[in-house]
């Protein structure tokens, strides 16, 4: 997959990593990057991948797209190529220029994905990591947790404030069996068994939520985060 | 009117005062502090003092909230136990109540300033991935929080139903957008940049810049030698992690 890595005043602010067979650039949200300063047009530029090329059709911006210093309408990239969009450049880099090389994490490098919000943390280093080592999906714990990673690894995994559970959590009025994260295909879904408002998703009270790459859960006073692992 | 935010300033007065300049040379109207002003470096009663005279809202940060009892040992890592220590033996009596009255969290307008998460303050949650600024954005109303904590300068857009997030970069913010914008630290920045950070918002141009600030880090760090406080808190100044 091609990568598209923005800079601003020489310093990534963010990589994308894309599958899909365009990208648009803009200023205003609906955009695939959100470039957000006045030099920039609403819908700025378009990036469109077709087998092994890639080309960049200016929108009729105000200010112009330039590649390589020079203003384009419509141009095809080469690997390398520097996109210069008011303030920000776009470096962008085929498949191959970019295979193998490790994907930073929080020091500095941001890396985000077209389908951003599930696919964000995925890429996050040291999250990769835990889940690489466990194969599999895995509960961080974050506070009054037992365990630092707990691989899930059952089709039911209990929480709550009984000995037997696989998930101690603390809490006042908790239930001794207070939730279960369960295995659904693909997906783990949490479910709260007990009194209402003791289990949140992301600070939401919740009866049953499918997780989501990140999320963090709270059972009474205690905190895990969900990293999913590909199966 | 051109508001400044500063936070994590940890004792570091070299900094404290480098950006200080920078501000008034920049000519803001207002700074805010987002706490965590003390712990880790040298100087920890100089820079209350030097935050009291020039900031016009200061928050409790965690070191803040560790100072005054009320962090639980469990919560605070073994560098930050000693340098807790060391900083409680130097801060006057005097400091303490001027500590404990510090707020969780502010507001000003559309703007919204707490040290670490908007959910809980007091929990002093890290914002660093998606899922946790959609937490965060669920526990402020306002356009814009600004936070610290991290020491990462990093900027989180909510809008259109996404989160999107960049490192810490100049910008103008869009309208139908929310944003948290972690402004990174002024005496302990973590980005590989040592230099001290802090973030300006100038609302008549609608318009949000990171600055970058020198300063006489080897001054900082022979006084942080003298103090006998822990290496790695001494060597991190120089690489900026």
């Amino acid at each position: 997959m091609p990568e598209i890595i923005v800079k601003y005043d020489d310093k990534v602010i963010e990589r994308i990593v894309t599958e899909k067979k365009r990208i648009s650039i803009g200023r205003t949200n609906e955009n695939d990057i959100v470039l957000e300063n006045r030099g920039v047009s609403r819908k700025h530029a378009m990036i469109e991948f077709n087998n092994n090329a890639a080309v960049i059709i200016d929108n009729e911006s105000l200010n112009g797209t330039f590649v390589n210093n020079r203003k384009v309408a419509e141009e095809v990239l080469r690997d390398e190529d520097i996109i210069m969009i008011g303030k920000y450049s776009l470096v962008y880099r085929t498949e191959a220029s970019h295979q193998g090389q490790a994907v930073a994490g929080m020091d500095g490098t941001m890396v985000l994905n077209t389908k951003r919000q599930k696919e964000m943390l995925e890429n996050d280093r040291v999250e990769r990591e835990i889940v690489a080592r466990y194969g599999g999906s895995v509960l961080l714990g974050e506070e009054n947790s037992e365990f630092s990673e707990f691989k899930l690894d059952r089709e039911v995994t209990t929480i709550g404030k009984a000995k037997f559970v696989h998930v101690r959590a603390k809490g006042l009025f908790l239930a001794g069996i207070q939730a279960k994260i369960v295995q659904e295909g693909a997906s783990y879904a949490l479910h709260n068994l007990g009194k209402t408002g003791k289990v949140s998703v992301n600070g939401e009270p919740v009866t049953r939520c499918v997780l989501k790459n990140g999320d963090l859960i709270t059972v009474g006073k205690s905190a895990f985060k969900f990293v999913e692992g590909k199966q | 009117m051109i508001l400044a935010v500063i936070s994590d300033v940890h004792a570091n007065l070299e900094a404290f005062e480098a950006v200080m300049r920078d501000i008034e040379q920049r000519k803001a109207d207002r700074i805010i502090c987002l706490g965590d002003t003390i712990g880790y470096g040298p100087d920890p009663e100089p820079c209350l003092d030097l935050a009291e005279k020039t900031c016009e809202v200061k928050l409790m940060g965690n070191h803040e909230y560790a100072v005054i009892g009320k962090l639980s040992p469990q919560q605070i890592n073994r560098t930050a136990k000693i340098s807790l220590s060391w900083t409680q033996d130097q801060l006057a009596d005097t400091a303490m109540p001027r500590i404990t009255d510090l707020p969780l969290a502010a507001s000003m307008n559309d703007l919204y300033f707490v040290h670490a998460s908007p959910w809980e303050p007091d929990k002093w949650r890290y914002v660093l991935s998606p899922g946790e600024a959609d937490a965060a954005f669920k526990h402020f109303e306002q356009r814009v929080c600004f936070n610290g904590h991290s020491h990462l300068p990093m900027i989180f857009a909510f809008g259109d139903n996404q989160i999107r997030r960049q490192a810490g970069h100049d910008f103008q913010p869009n309208e139908e957008t929310r944003y948290i914008v972690n402004v990174g630290s002024v005496g302990q920045p973590r980005d590989n940049d040592p230099r001290a950070c802090y973030v300006t918002y100038d609302t008549t141009e609608d318009e949000v810049s990171f600055h970058r600030v020198a300063y006489d880090i080897s001054k900082a760090q022979h006084k942080m030698k003298q103090a006998e406080l822990p290496a790695m808190l001494i060597n991190r100044l120089q690489a900026g992690v």
